[in-house]
Parts: structure tokens; C-alpha cells; sequence
């Protein structure tokens, strides 16, 4: 593939379709002179989103978001120690909160979020291998359980805990769905992509 | 550094406000913005997008966000399924006093108006009206190959106006 010439500021601007992201993307795993253009170009980009007047805080139904966030830093910092290791040595010019950011951003997970009753957000993140499942609920009845299914199985995996309420399950395999189950009805469903 | 749940909420709090506001300025709702924050995080940690020899993280992850957003509003337009008021019309305030770094976007602001007018004007319509390509081309009565170079160059003189002015 060709360089990126003026592709280079254009992405960085978010200006370029996203057809051409998937191949500016490949070319830059590859090419360390567009990758350079780009960071340089996402750096003056980065620059005029600091003129622009803050955004007023989000409304309390999307809270969960902290707690799936430092979940996740656990939950990765626990189950791919190695890469986690490998990915803060080449950290290190890096400015020390970035740590966890970029712990995260080197792990292989997938999220989803479940259609869930009115009043109730829940979202399921899981390992692509299977090795763990980590729901995260706000709003869900007290008491709540998480339920995996995979094929004809039904596994009762516990109780959701605290508010937003979560649970993570460790050796959930490759759950075919996830449940989030309250007084024998499911208040939030949802199917994993591995 | 230990990879602890306060370490990760650390370091989102520190980029939460800069990644929000650029969500915000874009699709004029809170929690859309809030949505495409976490969407573009959840993203790039979920396909391992960013590794940290590519270069700082938040610039990247600034324009992650944008993308979503962009994406987010245009995608609303076009199912016309919620209000989303995109603020091209008018464009967003950039008020140096009012930016959640008010000394840095006093700083941006003295850049841009270091740039040629032709510059500074398709990347004012096409950052701050957030309009596409085709939108700026069609607004400034330009060819839209004329909109990509002076905007690509645009980003890059004003790279180097804020790498020699004053900080």
C-alpha cells in the first residue's frame, strides 16, 4: 500500500470514512514514517479538542462505566500477567496514569451491552478464550443472579453484588448467553460475540 | 506501578473530562457523549489497538472518541431515530475561558490565527461546525480535493506554530 500522504491529517481528524480506517490502520501497523505523521497530526488534533468548553456531566444511569473500567484493570492485571508486564516495560516514557490505560488496551476482551428491563443497564465483558465473564448492573432487584447458558446448560453463577451491582466469574467458558436473572424472571439478557 | 482498580480510576478521572468534551461538542448531549466515550474506550482496549510504543495515548484516544461521536451523530441523522442536534450550524463556542485547560486553548486559539485564512477556515467549519469533507467543500464552494490539502496542511502548520510559540 502507498504512504498516507495527506490521509495522515485527515484521520487524525476523523475526517477520512471508515472503509479507509480499516486500511490506514493496516498500513500504519507496518509503516513506522505514516505512523509517525499521524501521531504528530493526532497531537495537533489533541490541541484543538482543548479549546473546546467542557462537557457537562453525565446523567447517574451511566455509572457503571467506573466500575467496568477498574474491573477490567483487575480482572486483565490478574488473568495476563505477562503481556501486562511486557506492555508497562515499554511504557515506561509514558506518564505513570497511563499504566492501567494501557495495560487494558494491549488485552484481547469483548464486551456487550444486555437488553435489559426499563430502569436496569448491564453490560457483560468476558475474556475471548473464556476464561472469565465479569457482569456489571445498575438498577437490577437486590439479589439479582447471573445466569450463563451454553447449549442446552443452564449455570447459576451467583449473586450480582454492591450497586452498580457485578459479578465475575472466573472459568465462565464460552457462555452462548448471559442472563441477569430476579425473582425467576430475567430483568437483562444478553449474547456474547467471541 | 500496580494495576489496581484506583490506579485505572485514577487515570480515568484525569482523561474522562477532555475525552467527554470532545464527545459533547460534537453530538450536544450528555449521555450520548458519556456513550461514545465508553464505546471508543471499550473499542480500543477490546481489539488492542493502542500500543504504547505508537506514540501518547490521550491524543490517540482523543481521536478515537471523535470518530465515535462523529460516527454516532451521523448515524443518528441518517435513521432519524433520535434527536440528536449536531451543532454544525453553529459553530460550537471554542470560549478559551470556558475549555477544560483554559491556558492551553488560550495557547490553540493564538495558533490558528497564526495560520493563512484558507487554512483556518476549512479546519474551524470542519473541527469546530463538525461537518464532513463534503459538507466543507460544499459550504466554502471548494473542490474537495482543495478542502483535503489545505486541511492537511492546516493541521500540520499549526503543529509547528504550537511546537515554536510560546507555551
Amino acid at each position: 500500500m502507498n504512504h498516507l500522504d495527506d490521509d495522515a491529517e485527515l484521520y487524525a481528524l476523523g475526517l477520512t470514512d471508515r472503509e479507509r480506517d480499516a486500511e490506514i490502520e493496516a498500513h500504519l501497523a507496518e509503516c513506522d514514517a505514516c505512523r509517525a505523521r499521524v501521531v504528530t497530526a493526532e497531537a495537533a488534533a489533541a490541541s484543538l479538542a482543548a479549546a473546546l468548553p467542557p462537557a457537562p456531566a453525565a446523567t447517574s444511569r451511566r455509572a457503571w462505566w467506573p466500575a467496568v473500567a477498574a474491573a477490567a484493570a483487575v480482572v486483565f492485571a490478574a488473568t495476563t500477567a505477562f503481556e501486562a508486564n511486557s506492555a508497562r516495560a515499554a511504557n515506561a516514557q509514558l506518564a505513570r496514569n497511563d499504566g492501567a490505560l494501557v495495560a487494558i488496551a494491549s488485552s484481547h476482551f469483548g464486551h456487550t451491552t444486555l437488553t435489559a428491563d426499563s430502569g436496569v443497564v448491564a453490560k457483560a465483558i468476558y475474556a475471548r478464550d473464556g476464561a472469565w465473564c465479569y457482569v456489571v448492573a445498575t438498577g437490577a432487584p437486590r439479589g439479582a443472579h447471573v445466569v450463563l447458558h451454553q447449549g442446552t446448560a443452564a449455570r447459576d453463577m451467583g449473586a450480582l453484588d454492591g450497586e452498580p451491582g457485578t459479578l465475575f466469574v472466573r472459568g465462565a467458558g464460552r457462555a452462548d448467553e448471559v442472563d441477569v436473572v430476579a425473582g425467576g424472571r430475567t430483568v437483562a439478557h444478553g449474547t456474547p460475540a467471541y | 506501578m500496580v494495576l489496581d482498580g484506583p490506579a485505572f480510576d485514577r487515570a480515568y478521572r484525569d482523561h474522562a473530562p477532555r475525552l467527554r468534551a470532545v464527545a459533547f461538542a460534537v453530538l450536544r448531549d450528555r449521555d450520548a457523549a458519556e456513550d461514545a466515550v465508553h464505546g471508543a474506550l471499550m473499542r480500543v482496549w477490546s481489539a488492542g489497538a493502542y500500543r504504547p510504543e505508537r506514540g501518547p495515548l490521550l491524543p490517540f484516544l482523543i481521536a478515537c472518541v471523535r470518530r465515535e461521536a462523529l460516527d454516532a451523530v451521523r448515524s443518528a441523522k441518517r435513521r432519524h431515530l433520535r434527536e440528536v442536534r449536531a451543532s454544525a450550524d453553529q459553530p460550537a463556542a471554542t470560549d478559551p475561558t470556558a475549555a477544560v485547560d483554559p491556558v492551553e486553548a488560550r495557547r490553540v486559539r493564538r495558533a490558528l490565527e497564526q495560520l493563512p485564512e484558507a487554512q483556518r477556515e476549512v479546519i474551524v467549519r470542519a473541527y469546530y461546525g463538525h461537518r464532513t469533507l463534503a459538507e466543507v467543500a460544499h459550504d466554502a464552494q471548494l473542490p474537495l480535493g482543495t478542502v483535503k490539502s489545505r486541511l492537511a496542511a492546516g493541521l500540520r502548520h499549526l503543529h509547528s506554530a504550537l511546537s515554536e510559540g510560546p507555551r
